[in-house]
């Protein structure tokens, strides 16, 4: 019996408490070590990827700009989109929310007869659980990419949107694959494994009635889109299904064919330190013989992208290099933020989805900033990350005993005399008082952390009294 | 604003349809307007170091292909050898094969090689422009246990914004940059060469160095 | 120039020797600065709390108490930041003008960019410190990414560094590269009390990292992380002296 590398946080109504999921993953201190490195690893590739491409700094740049005029367009970009990709031979299909687009998908399949489905990369059919919906009812789902195909088989999610088996030791793949496709126990050599894998879906590609795509750009000046994997399991489903289906949020519109030189060069350097992506596919229409549909959906977009503070969020490109950098994300695991997208990005796209159940995400952060710097479309995640708390507390689900100690420290600040008086206490307390007790009263800090030794004065005090003025 | 596109699938019936919601909804939360950024000539990349085909050859080993610079007779000879070799070959083409026969990919599920002449390559991430309206060609790319590749060196670029000026993506319903073999290292991190795509990747750079050698 | 020096209120109260060294090399570079009395606080800890307008009073009260002055110079980089990000917010009110917040913020620096930006490598020179170690640098992130205070390990444009220029004028003080040059020590504020576990898991770590990397003595740009890298070492019954770039300028830091 597998057992799962950590318990899942339990996804519903109840809030993601991301600390506690952090706390839970870093008991393990190895593991962490482990995790921590392999992303920090991806990090220094990618840092010598964008080395290697003296106007990086330019792309950017430019990638922002694009993205920011698609957007502030969306509308405009989106018909063109849609009337280019029918005369191409598609069939464009709008969906609303989640549901909406899990019917549509599903009828889709029904009206073509398809039962075994084999799809590739899409967060957006994360988000939007369409596994659980076409399983439920009858059609058989494979994930084709090898990292989704794994967590697939554990009955988990994704805990990267790149790399999404990137928590799994290989022991622990071994373990999986022995007990669903029957390798042998102790088999963990990662090259054995994918040899397995590649039978296992090659067989399932050959035998699919319909594929399922997501893409990484919707290409508005021509009606097409690009479909960008390492494994080429985008390219085989397309090239031998019969039916396939291009699920799409509306924010991945871009104007121009040109505008992809921009992008492709930026995503994969970003992503894993690869120039390229081994396949870059452009579709432009259905295979001979072939129905190929598409599925633009919202599911939440157009309310992010009313959100004066936090519509930037939605130049994302998906290239995952701010989990890969992000000091909390290495050490708490994608698992530990409850969200189909999680990291930095995740956690200023999520928390406009429900702010309650996601209000701890915008604090799983220092705002150290290094999210931003990497972001190929330069956005501002840490100053939207401080912004997202702004809403979280005027929401009011910051606990009551947070805002009590906030409200406090801000009354005691603002008036001088008080704060003198009992930072002086303080200071007397901690020369008195024995070490376990200050530890106790520092709370959460002094588990960790020895206190300061205590000063016999504080610096205004030396300075009324050794330097003259204070005044203007 | 331009016509309505014609019919579509809408799965509510009557009122407002999905799309004119959505683009209500879009036009209601646009923010202002940025402008679209100036020309991306100004964005052409340096090449810091060595010529188009050595840049071209470095960066398509990295990605896992195994480039060998010839002359177009060699690569004639090198290709007749590698297909007698094969248990089975395909040639990929951009238009559908005129000989009868197999018209089902599904067909090529055993295919050993696939021989492609590349439109292009691009020297900065070592990838070729391979693009097709055969439904076997494509199939053939992905299905193939290895693929050959046969580039002359004037038909490499500098890098993606040159390659998108000289191609048109919409000339074949399908067209991809490929880069080398398929590879995963999904499973801790190890690349494994041959996910499940093609396992080699074989990349004949031909250079006519000779002036009066038929091509 | 008139100018003045803002000691944030744990300085003040748990490292006044920061402060006083601070103090001491303006002196010594014949720079007169003011310590006004009657702000105590940025509102900066608060305002990334998620209480930017419980807080806002705080930094309505440091933009009166600082207008007038040319240079505000902030012995803090998250200090310095916030109140160079906020303070225009602050609005004409009373004896206010529209200007007061903007111009407050613009006038803001932090203390090791006023040496090199203002003062020069040069002067600091001067000053004739030593401080016979190899020491890791630690830039806090919000002087770093924030400020400018050197170039970000992320950012592909000509590398710079302030801090290890300012430090490069103090004689027997030996920079070790790292092998994480610039991630975050992990306090973040109330991050530290707020996810307890990482926080510390992230001091540690940086910890680590130096130590591995042969550093002898820590030299920072931040009071913050000093207290908490600082915290976590000693608990760790580890021996690694730490020093804000002010002491070891001032010649008051601990040798190890």
């Amino acid at each position: 019996m597998t057992r799962p590398a950590f318990e899942l946080p339990v996804v519903g109504a109840t809030p993601v408490d991301h600390a506690a999921n952090a706390a839970a993953f870093t008991a393990d201190a190895a593991r962490t070590t482990w995790h921590d490195e392999s992303l920090w690893f991806v990090r220094e590739k990618r840092d010598r990827a964008a080395a290697s491409v003296p106007e990086w700094e330019a792309l950017r740049a430019r990638a922002s700009a694009i993205k920011e005029h698609a957007l502030t367009h969306l509308d405009e970009y989106l018909v063109r989109f849609e009337e280019n990709a029918v005369r191409n031979g598609m069939q464009v299909h709008w969906a609303r929310d989640a549901e909406e687009h899990n019917r549509i998908v599903h009828g889709i399949l029904a009206d073509a007869g398809a039962r075994r489905l084999v799809k590739s990369k899409s967060m957006l059919t994360e988000e939007c659980g369409l596994n659980p919906y076409l399983e439920a009812r009858g059609i058989e789902v494979i994930d084709t990419d090898l990292g989704e195909r794994i967590v697939q088989l554990r009955g988990e999610g994704p805990s990267h949107i790149v790399m999404p088996a990137i928590h799994l030791k290989k022991e622990e793949v071994g373990d999986t694959f022995h007990d669903a496709l029957g390798t042998p126990a102790g088999l963990d050599d990662p090259t054995a494994l994918a040899a397995v894998a590649r039978e296992h879906l090659r067989a399932r590609f050959l035998a699919a009635d319909a594929t399922l795509t997501g893409m990484n750009f919707a290409i508005a000046e021509t009606g097409g889109f690009v479909v960008c994997t390492n494994e080429g399991n985008a390219d085989l489903g397309m090239a031998l299904a019969p039916v396939h289906v291009a699920s799409v949020g509306i924010e991945k519109v871009i104007p121009r064919v040109e505008d992809l030189g921009v992008f492709l060069r930026l995503l994969a350097r970003s992503a894993t330190g690869q120039a390229v992506t081994v396949y870059s596919s452009h579709v432009h229409g259905p295979r001979a013989g072939q129905a190929l549909h598409v599925v633009l959906v919202d599911n939440g977009r157009t309310r992010q992208l009313a959100r004066e503070e936090f519509w930037r969020s939605l130049k994302c490109i998906r290239c995952g290099a701010c989990m890969n950098t992000c000091p909390i994300y290495r050490r708490s695991g994608g698992h530990s933020y409850g969200s189909t997208v999680p990291g930095p990005i995740g956690s200023i796209l999520t928390p406009g989805i429900d702010l309650q159940r996601f209000a701890s995400l915008p604090f799983a952060s220092t705002l150290c900033g290094s999210c931003t710097a990497v972001c190929p479309v330069k956005i501002d995640i840490d100053a939207q990350l401080f912004r997202w708390r702004q809403r979280v507390v005027d929401a009011g689900y910051v606990p009551r005993s947070k805002a009590l100690a906030m409200e406090t420290s801000v009354r005691v600040l603002d008036r001088p005399r008080l704060f003198r008086a009992l930072g002086a206490v303080a200071r007397l307390g901690l020369r008195l008082l024995p070490a376990r007790v200050e530890r106790l009263l520092a709370g959460p800090w002094g588990d960790a952390r020895e206190l300061p030794a205590p000063p016999s004065t504080s610096f205004r005090a030396w300075y009324r009294r050794n330097r003259r003025g204070g005044r203007r | 604003m331009s016509t309505d596109a014609p019919a579509r699938h809408d799965a509510s019936g009557a009122g407002p349809s999905a799309r004119d919601e959505i683009l209500a909804a879009v036009r209601a939360a646009l923010p202002p307007g940025v402008e679209r950024p100036p020309a991306v000539e100004t964005l052409a990349s340096v090449l810091t170091a060595g010529s188009l085909a050595e840049t071209f050859i470095a960066a398509a080993t990295a990605a896992g292909a195994e480039v060998t610079s010839c002359d177009r007779a060699a690569a004639r000879v090198a290709l007749s050898s590698l297909t007698a070799g094969a248990r089975s070959a395909f040639t990929f083409a951009s238009a559908p094969s005129a000989a009868p026969g197999t018209s089902d990919p599904h067909e090529l599920a055993d295919l050993d090689l696939v021989v492609c002449e590349p439109a292009l390559g691009v020297a900065e991430n070592g990838a070729v422009w391979l693009a097709t309206s055969d439904s076997m060609a494509r199939a053939a790319l992905l299905l193939a246990q290895r693929v050959v590749v046969v580039v002359a060196e004037r038909d490499l670029v500098r890098d993606l914004h040159e390659a998108y000026a000289r191609i048109d993506v919409r000339a074949h319903p399908f067209g991809a940059f490929v880069a080398g073999p398929s590879k995963t290292a999904d499973i801790e991190q190890a690349l494994v060469i041959g996910a499940h795509g093609p396992k080699a990747f074989t990349i004949l750079l031909v250079h006519d160095h000779q002036t009066g050698e038929p091509s | 120039m008139s100018a003045a020096l803002f000691v944030p209120c744990y300085v003040d109260q748990l490292y006044p020797r920061v402060a006083i060294a601070a103090l001491t090399v303006l002196e010594r570079l014949g720079i007169r600065v003011d310590v006004p009395e009657g702000a105590a606080c940025c509102g900066q800890p608060a305002a990334n709390a998620g209480f930017a307008r419980e807080s806002h009073s705080t930094l309505e009260r440091f933009v009166d108490v600082y207008a007038g002055y040319e240079r505000i110079i902030v012995l803090s980089g998250s200090c310095a930041l916030h109140v160079r990000l906020h303070a225009p917010e602050v609005l004409a009110h009373g004896g206010r003008t529209d200007r007061a917040g903007a111009d407050v913020a613009e006038r803001t620096t932090e203390f090791c960019a006023f040496l090199h930006d203002e003062v020069g490598v040069a002067r600091v020179a001067g000053l004739g410190a030593s401080y016979d170690a190899r020491v890791a640098v630690h830039i806090g992130c919000h002087a770093l990414r924030g400020l400018g205070l050197a170039r970000p390990s992320e950012l592909q444009i000509r590398p710079f560094d302030k801090v290890r220029t300012l430090l490069g004028a103090v004689r027997g003080l030996e920079v070790v590269e790292l092998a994480r040059p610039d991630e975050c020590c992990g306090f973040g504020g109330t991050f530290s009390v707020g996810e307890p576990a990482v926080s510390a898991r992230m001091g540690r770590d940086r910890l680590h990292d130096f130590t591995t990397s042969g550093a002898r003595a820590v030299v920072s740009t931040d009071v913050s992380c000093m207290m908490h890298l600082d915290g976590l070492a000693r608990r760790e019954h580890a021996r690694l002296p730490m020093a804000h770039v002010a002491e070891v300028l001032a010649g008051t830091a601990v040798a190890p």
